[in-house]
Parts: structure tokens; sequence; C-alpha cells
């Protein structure tokens, strides 16, 4: 069985009444989601809360969620990317009025090559973030992208392009140039 | 036609390949107390930081006792007076 299927199954018996359904989303989606808000926040406790807030959620809600409209993945990202912009621009908010309330971002110490990497990933605007993000470490189709982030087809295509340019100006210009073999 | 725009992109895609994380384990459920405990040990920034880091604002911080205990001293004689 794909995995889709699987998911989508899962979430059909949830929304029956099945319980134990609900534990196997969460094992299957979690992963992914969490990876998908630490990259882009790299807090740790901030993306664990986000990734429960999300199946909360998905509980609340769950009689919402329509196959036909598209994957539980796709449902799930939606959700989570939504809470995580409320919440870091609640945040922003904090830091302007009382800084010292809003918690300040830490950064764990690393190996300088992923340092590197990291750092250029946060360096991007959070509008390209989100994109690169999506498309390289979710394998997910411009579409899916544009229903998650709530833009259009086109616009997650110009700013994939721009992602990917501001990476390699990051990274050292002439390291990634494209070789022919 | 929808082309990957990584697939020129060999040199950059190993690079991103080596952003790895762990995922680390937690509940389903949030705990309201876990995130309270975890928002009071948060790091804060210093609001007096920005003021002190600057050459002004030492000086701002230095005057600011000998300034309020003057101004204290002044209260307490027209109080007397």
């Amino acid at each position: 069985m794909r995995l889709n299927e699987r998911e989508e199954g899962l979430m059909i018996a949830f929304q029956k009444g099945d319980e134990q359904a609900l534990e196997g989303i969460y094992l299957l989606l979690r992963q992914p989601l969490y990876s998908f808000i630490f990259r882009y926040t790299r807090d740790e406790q901030f993306s664990i809360d986000i990734v429960q807030d999300t199946f909360v959620k998905l509980q609340r809600y769950k009689h919402q969620y329509n196959p036909k409209k598209g994957k539980l993945k796709s449902y799930l990202f939606q959700i989570a990317y939504r809470l995580m912009i409320t919440k870091l621009n609640r945040r922003k908010k904090w830091r302007t009025l009382l800084p010292f309330l809003a918690p300040a971002q830490t950064e764990e110490l690393h190996h300088s090559d992923k340092m590197t990497i990291r750092q250029a990933i946060a360096d991007l605007p959070e509008t390209q973030r989100a994109v690169i993000l999506l498309y390289y470490y979710h394998d997910m189709p411009q579409e899916e992208i544009a229903d998650i982030l709530g833009i259009p087809k086109g616009t997650v295509k110009s700013r994939l392009h721009t992602a990917i340019k501001k990476l390699k100006e990051s990274l050292g210009g002439e390291e990634f140039e494209s070789r022919s073999f | 036609m929808n082309q990957d725009p990584f697939k020129k992109e060999q040199q950059l895609s190993r690079k991103l390949d080596e952003y790895h994380i762990e995922v680390p384990d937690f509940p389903i459920k949030p705990s309201r107390w876990g995130r309270f405990v975890h928002f009071l040990a948060s790091p804060a920034k210093d609001p007096i930081e920005p003021l002190i880091s600057a050459a002004d604002g030492f000086m701002l911080i230095k005057a600011v006792p000998i300034i309020g205990t003057a101004v204290i001293a002044i209260i307490q004689a027209l109080i007397l007076l």
C-alpha cells in the first residue's frame, strides 16, 4: 500500500471514530512535520509545540478534511504552516513591546559545513525559505506547495528559483556553477 | 513543462543533503504545564543590554543612581519643609 493511501485510510478510520488511527497518522507524519518546522525556525521546543498543536487542530476539525481536495500530508502541512506563522508573528509583536518576555532564539553548535547550509537557509527571506524546504526536503510538487502556502503556483516557481540563486550566492558563487560531464 | 531546477544544481543538492536533523521524542498531546516551564526557562533578551552597550548608555547607568538619590533627597527636604 502506498504511503498516501495508508495515510488516507487512517484518516478515514479516524473520522469514523477510530482513535487508534490518529496514533498511526501521528507516527507517520510527526517526523516530516517537525523537520519542516525545525528547519524553518531552528527552535526545537517551538517545533514540538507546533506539531502538537497541529494534531490538536486535526482532532478538533477532523471532519473538515476531504481526501478529494488533497493529500492528508498537505492538509497537515497547511495547518502547521499557518500555526507557525501566527505564532512567529505574535512573538515578533512581544519582542517589540516587551523584549524580556519573548523567548530569544538560541543556536546550537554544529559542524561548520552544516552551519553554513543551515545559516544559508535561515538567511533566506521567509517566503522563499518555506518554498525551498517543502520542495527539496519533502518532495512536494509546486501545486501542493501553492496550496499549503496559499499562493499561486507561478509565485512558488519564481520563489523557488530566487531561493536557489540566493543559496548559491550565500554558499559561494563559483563553487556552484553547473558543470557538464 | 515542469523541469526540476535541482537537476542542474548537483553541488547545491549535496550541500542541502548535509542538513540532517534529529527528531526528538515527544507525545502527541501538549502539556500546558510543560510549555509554561519551558517558557520560563527559555532565554530572553536583556532589556538593559542595548543601553549599556553604547557609550552614552553606560554613562546613563552610572548617572541614574546619583540622580535618583538627589531626587529622593529633594523630595524629603520638601516634605520636611
